[in-house]
């Protein structure tokens, strides 16, 4: 078997919080705390939770955004923890990041031409200023947009055509995993469509690999091929997606899928069954974190954490899995 | 008529870049919600539903102003009532929530004392009285320990937590009806799964009517009886929650339903809605769908359509429910 294009393990990322008159930590937030992830190239990976459960710092941290204090992130078989400031500069070419709010993420002095070219010049990607224009015009191309919107400012577009251009930007560089941060959560729904439907013909077109981080169920089984469900900085499920939705095996994961609202009128009543909310991950509850909502959870469950179980090609962080 | 709210005609202008022009951000909505009804108002962003409840609550932030159209609360008319007189009727008759609960409670008071000041605003009571009632509103919302969160401050609490506290307030004046803008799209899904169940208990154990103001078609399942679609501040379709639904009959809705990721099968391409909601200044002629909608006709871009009754308390506004 060929190695994956990327493989985390073990990675953990902790924020000190700080206290005292000389601000010095007296806790950790373990935001991140022991994730295994897998993605395969030309493959989308969702990595699916609510707020708080550590999925952002997850897409951050790959890029040592944030840095972590422990865990290996493998890509195409090379440690970039481990890396030199030189060296990690140049793979992050190979690993681009699109962001929830696209007017954030733009610099809204710079025309759109601009902001894509942006990347191609860091990385000295095209021999002069015409083969840069040309790459910034295939890129804009790519992403379904005029080349005459090149010349706009991110305020002149639309909320669906930014988007597009952080895409454009993302991809100008021809990255082989792209993190798609909350990358459609923003958008009114018909405009969600035409950019979850562009990222697809992206995919079979240019090979590149996703990681799709997000809360949105429905996004995450129309998107990926496999998905990781996160609790409390840990995955607590992973599996392929169809085989997830439909046979759920953690408690948790079965109570997000009852959670999610349906419009179809003929399946009213959404299940609650998680009760309470999220503890602080400052303080996650001894034995499974899961525990405290958990409609199933039993003595065990509160002194012993379970791991991750492998079985047939998935995994479940459950007792009741094994 | 037995309608509790009934609005006609309503128009909220916002100036245009132009000098001297307005902007009609609603324009010309019609809506009516029974007693005990819950009408759950849809768009996407900028179709101007939330401004049209600001419309209703005469709460529309300058320079924006209701031009024309009415609005009775029991048949009388709020339009033009002094503002004392609004105040009165906001907070005991009408109750508002809105998607930030925590830009709506004051971060310096208990919330104890919040859900007080409400009670006391409605009824002359005593404060051993005020304070009963609290602690009964508290787990009539689903607070766990009321007694101890009665005197916690809105920072110490979750947003879930926070939004219970303040349907609780809401409550407080025993309101007819609740206008809920967005109330759990804060929220995660598990905690909102907790406020939609709620809501709807509540409805059923107060006979409250609600106005729910939301861009989801999963959240209006849950709580509507009938749905209203907006869009570019028009109301374009009308009717009970399963033929709106079930049987949408305008194009925007049927789109709106077809471009939901749950909608399609696992993996494949969504529907799309080609383009984006134009500006308010720049809605076209003619029906303002027209130029997204795969089926328009030469008269869609001339001229607009009517609302065509259709079966069952529904209507469409769209051409080619008369002309086929």
């Amino acid at each position: 078997m060929s190695a994956p294009l990327l493989a985390v393990e073990g990675l953990c990322t902790w924020f000190p919080i700080r206290g005292g008159l000389l601000q010095r930590p007296v806790g950790w937030v373990r935001a991140v705390d022991g994730v295994d992830l897998v993605v395969e190239a030309g493959r989308t990976l969702a990595l699916v939770g609510e707020s708080g459960c550590g999925k952002t710092t997850v897409g951050r941290s790959l890029l040592r955004l944030v840095e972590p204090r422990a865990g290996r992130v493998l890509f195409e078989g090379e440690d970039l923890l481990h890396l030199p400031p030189a060296a990690l500069r140049t793979r992050r070419q190979a690993i681009q990041i699109v962001f929830q709010d696209p007017m954030a993420a733009l610099d809204p002095r710079f025309r759109v031409r601009e902001a894509v070219a942006e990347g191609l010049e860091t990385f000295g990607i095209g021999a002069d200023a015409t083969e840069r224009a040309a790459r910034v015009e295939a890129a804009l191309a790519r992403v379904r947009l005029d080349a005459s919107l090149g010349e706009r400012f991110p305020h002149e577009l639309s909320g669906g055509q930014r988007q597009r251009v952080c895409i454009a930007r993302a991809l100008a560089v021809e990255p082989r995993l792209l993190v798609c941060d909350e990358s459609v959560s923003a958008l009114d729904v018909s405009i969600q469509a035409q950019i979850l439907n562009l990222l697809r013909d992206l995919q079979a077109e240019l090979g590149i690999a996703y990681l799709f981080i997000t809360h949105d169920l429905g996004v995450v089984r129309n998107l990926a091929h496999r998905v990781a469900v996160m609790y409390l900085g840990q995955i607590v499920e992973e599996g392929p997606t169809e085989a997830v939705f439909t046979d759920p095996r953690h408690p948790y994961t079965r109570a997000l899928l009852a959670a999610v609202p349906s419009a179809d009128p003929a399946r009213r009543g959404v299940a609650v069954r998680a009760r309470g909310e999220v503890p602080s991950p400052a303080h996650p509850p001894a034995g499974c974190r899961f525990h405290t909502r958990c409609p199933e959870a039993f003595a065990r469950c509160r002194e012993q954490a379970p791991a991750l179980m492998p079985r047939d090609g998935r995994a479940a962080r459950c007792f009741l899995a094994e | 008529m037995s309608d509790l709210l009934a609005v006609e005609g309503l128009v909220t202008t916002f100036p245009g870049r132009a000098p001297e022009t307005r902007i009609p951000v609603v324009d010309r909505v019609d809506l009516r919600v029974a007693r005990g009804e819950a009408l759950a108002l849809v768009g996407e962003s900028g179709c101007g539903k939330s401004m049209t409840a600001l419309s209703i609550l005469s709460l529309v932030p300058k320079p924006g102003r209701v031009e024309a159209g009415s609005v009775r609360l029991a048949g009388a008319e709020l339009r033009g009532l002094p503002a004392t007189a609004l105040r009165r009727i906001r907070g005991a008759r009408i109750a508002m929530i809105f998607q930030e609960p925590a830009t709506s409670l004051n971060p310096v008071q208990r919330v104890g004392a919040q859900v007080m000041e409400a009670i006391a605003l409605h009824e002359r009571v005593s404060g051993a009285e005020a304070r009963r009632r609290a602690l009964a509103l508290f787990e009539a919302v689903g607070i766990p320990d009321p007694e101890a969160r009665l005197r916690a401050y809105p920072h110490q609490l979750s947003g879930g937590l926070k939004q219970r506290v303040m349907i609780s307030i809401a409550l407080a004046g025993r309101p007819e009806l609740l206008i809920a803008d967005e109330p759990t799209t804060a929220l995660d899904v598990t905690v909102q799964a907790q406020i939609l169940a709620l809501l709807r208990a509540l409805a059923a154990d107060t006979g409250v009517a609600i106005l729910l103001i939301t861009h989801d078609l999963g959240v209006v399942n849950e709580i509507a009886d009938r749905v209203a679609v907006m869009y570019a501040g028009r109301v374009v379709e009308e009717g009970p929650r399963a033929s709106v639904l079930g049987a949408p009959r305008h194009p925007y809705t049927q789109g709106l339903l077809r471009s939901m990721p749950s909608r399609a099968r696992p993996g494949e391409r969504l529907a799309e809605i080609p383009g984006a909601v134009p500006a308010a200044d720049a809605w076209p002629p003619g029906c303002r769908f027209a130029p997204r909608c795969a089926i328009a006709m030469d008269v869609c871009r001339v001229r607009e359509p009517e609302a065509t009754p259709l079966a069952a308390d529904a209507a469409a506004r769209c051409h080619a429910l008369v002309t086929p």
